[in-house]
């Protein structure tokens, strides 16, 4: 780095690491996002000077479900290796949020002493992230359809990441989800290694594809794929009947791999965060004991006690991953284990003004079962129509019996866990913001 | 009594949230014991089939599933479908499906897609620098004959709540507009028109989705399609829209429309 630079980034650092302190010592928040953008505006390079500083390099993790949780099983199994390691922990993953989480960790002149960062990307951010990033790993989780009203569509997605990543120097290692058909495709296009992850498990096959999919089409030349299964949303065994197409050989055995926490979904998280870290070199046996001691991320299967109640709280916030939060708990209460389910549908920024995508989940099975539904948030009356409709019996006061409309969050809460035996699971489904307020409510303290 | 609900291209044209026109005109048909059958209209889906179909839903779609469909939709398929739609069966067709049901559509990028003419309109992306038209939606139905008979239905001007997400703009030609924007973009940001009606045919940019919270559009679709099939006029047994009724409040509410939308 020439002097110059070094100068100004000393500064543009001690003014970010001041306004850190500000935000902090007025308990505005916890400062996630503004000392990033303070500084980016002061130096314009700031995100490449500090990625080059990383030791042994930087690791990038982007899809549309799972960065959190696979980058918090990643960032510990190497911790557990002896590594030094920065993550953006909060979820701020646009570029002011990166810069942020980077900046926490440098001295006041702007030196980062670390061996790996991790930093969850929003997948609409990475070309802007490479341009100013070298990063050792690309982890692409999977590309799910999402707050299409900021984002647009799947295809448009995939098609950015293939123009930044090909003129990547050879030596990025690419991994992606295999049983990802636009991912598998993608990676097939790439000069760089690719290693790909995927289940290998036949017998986790849904009796049908979901209806909450849009890749099932050939990414290469739009036949309609023939899958032998179905693991989730449109990740499974297929290939194009039509041009050969098919998905990349997985680079490890899923049968070999136990889980992290629960739901299918969460396997592949385990899988995607296993691989790098076999890719850099730590031994099997240290990954597996990560996976078993492992816990959730706040909001993501995380578990809590309140008032003697035992509480799991599953984020929920595209029809993918609401079908899949919902297949597990319904494979829970049918364990006997819980009886009591919170939906909040927000409609804020960070979950999408748009609510329509509930009619893309599979609510029916939510409904199907006994126990009792609690509905809240800003879009209540919403969700409690979605679920109505999940009714093709109409009983006599229109009304399903076991619905209950709550649109106070705190009062939905307490009746959630007034209604919840003392040896049950409370089950709440909640949006992003749906989810920051539910914990606020829970444990009394804000997080963001 | 039973009606066949034939829903076009369902993997393919059913992006944003869609599916909840097909399972409400489903429900509100079961909840009166009208029997129902679905039938997915795709690919593998031969032209004669379309004469079984009582009531039409087609929904939006990502730009590459949009031109899988305009490839597939030709020849006998889309005669059948003109037939239908010219005969007077009921349908509702958003986002995506009045683009393909107009002259063309001139996407950001590529070759002008043609549509399949049954509406005299045409669609324009405006480029990529141009905003997408996002958010709530609110307009009134003022389409002939179709907004008097939804006032009968409702005892009150019939407001439509939903919400838009498209970048490609409708202009009409000759095809009368469904409704006149009280609240958002509609067909193109300028000239205050909604969607486009023609013979039984509703044509909006409304997700949201359209039905569950204007159940009354729903029912008019079902009673129409019973008219038609029957041939004789058939009452719908009243259902409980408690819960539409709220939905709509809130957002009446939170849009600070609530003497608005009453007056308009």
């Amino acid at each position: 780095m020439q002097l110059a630079d070094r100068v100004r980034l000393g500064l543009a650092v001690a003014a970010a690491k001041a306004v850190t302190a500000v935000v902090r010592g007025l308990r505005l928040g916890a400062a996630s996002v503004l000392p990033g953008e303070i500084a980016r505006r002061l130096h314009p390079r700031m995100l490449s000077l500090l990625c080059q500083q990383v030791k042994h390099g930087v690791i990038l993790v982007v899809g549309t479900n799972g960065k959190t949780t696979t980058s918090l099983l990643l960032r510990t199994i190497l911790e557990k290796s002896g590594y030094r390691v920065i993550h953006n922990e909060t979820g701020a993953n646009l570029l002011n949020g990166l810069i942020t989480a980077l900046l926490a960790e440098t001295n006041v002149i702007g030196q980062l002493n670390r061996d790996f960062a991790i930093l969850e990307v929003d997948e609409n951010v990475l070309p802007l992230v490479l341009k100013a990033c070298r990063p050792r790993f690309i982890l692409g989780l999977n590309l799910f359809r999402d707050q299409l009203d900021r984002y647009g569509e799947v295809d448009t997605i995939s098609k950015r990441w293939q123009d930044t990543i090909q003129p990547l120097p050879n030596d990025t290692v690419i991994v992606l989800n295999g049983d990802d058909p636009t991912l598998s495709f993608l990676g097939q296009q790439l000069p760089q290694k690719v290693l790909c992850f995927g289940l290998s498990e036949p017998e986790l096959y849904l009796d049908a594809i979901p209806h909450a999919v849009d890749s099932i089409y050939c990414p290469s030349c739009g036949h309609l794929l023939d899958y032998a299964g179905v693991y989730l949303s449109h990740l499974g065994d297929y290939h194009c009947p039509n041009c050969g197409f098919h998905k990349s050989k997985p680079a490890l055995d899923s049968q070999d791999w136990p889980q992290i926490l629960i739901g299918v979904y969460n396997k592949y998280n385990t899988l995607a965060a296993g691989l790098v870290a076999t890719e850099i070199g730590i031994a099997t046996d240290l990954i597996f004991e990560a996976i078993k001691n492992f816990r959730a991320a706040f909001g993501r299967a995380e578990e809590l006690t309140v008032q003697g109640k035992h509480i799991r709280i599953l984020l929920s916030k595209n029809p993918v991953g609401m079908n899949e939060t919902i297949r597990a708990v319904k494979q829970i209460q049918q364990s006997g284990q819980s009886s009591t389910t919170l939906i909040v549908l927000n409609d804020r920024i960070p979950d999408g003004t748009d609510v329509s995508w509930i009619w893309d989940v599979d609510t029916e099975p939510l409904m199907a079962g006994g126990g009792t539904l609690i509905v809240s948030g800003d879009r209540v009356f919403d969700m409690a129509l979605r679920l109505n409709y999940s009714h093709c019996e109409l009983d006599t006061n229109g009304k399903p019996e076991k619905l209950i409309i709550e649109a106070d969050l705190e009062k939905a809460i307490a009746t959630a866990l007034a209604l919840t035996p003392a040896d049950k699971t409370l089950h709440i489904l909640p949006t992003y913001s749906a989810m920051l307020e539910v914990r606020q409510v829970l444990t009394g303290r804000k997080i963001l | 009594m039973e009606l066949t609900i034939g829903w076009l291209y369902p993997t393919l044209m059913s992006t944003y949230g869609d599916r909840g026109n097909v399972i409400c005109l489903q429900r509100r048909c079961q909840w009166r014991g009208i029997g129902v059958k679905i039938l997915p209209l795709d690919r593998e889906t031969e032209a004669d089939r379309l004469e079984t179909v009582d009531v039409i839903v087609g929904g939006g779609a990502q730009d590459r599933q949009q031109e899988i469909v305009m490839r597939d939709l030709k020849g006998a398929k889309v005669e059948r479908l003109r037939q239908k739609i010219e005969q007077g069966t009921p349908g509702v067709f958003t986002c995506g499906s009045p683009q393909l049901l107009g002259h063309y559509y001139e996407p950001a990028l590529g070759e002008k897609i043609e549509g399949l003419g049954i509406l005299d309109l045409v669609s324009k992306h405006p480029g990529f620098n141009a905003r997408r038209c996002i958010g709530n939606v609110v307009f009134e139905i003022t389409a002939s004959p179709l907004a008097a008979e939804l006032s009968a239905m409702l005892g009150e001007k019939p407001v439509v709540i939903g919400f838009e997400n498209h970048g490609g703009r409708t202009y009409l030609n000759s095809t009368a507009p469904l409704g006149r924007v009280i609240q958002g973009y509609g067909n193109n940001g300028q000239d205050k028109t909604e969607g486009a009606f023609y013979r039984h045919a509703i044509a909006t940019y409304s997700h949201g989705p359209l039905l569950p919270k204007n159940p009354f559009i729903a029912d008019w679709l079902i009673q129409t399609a019973l008219r038609e099939k029957y041939q004789q006029e058939i009452s719908l047994t009243k259902l409980d829209d408690t819960l539409a009724r709220s939905a709509r409040e809130a957002l009446f509410k939170r849009l600070e429309l609530t003497t608005a939308a009453k007056s308009a």
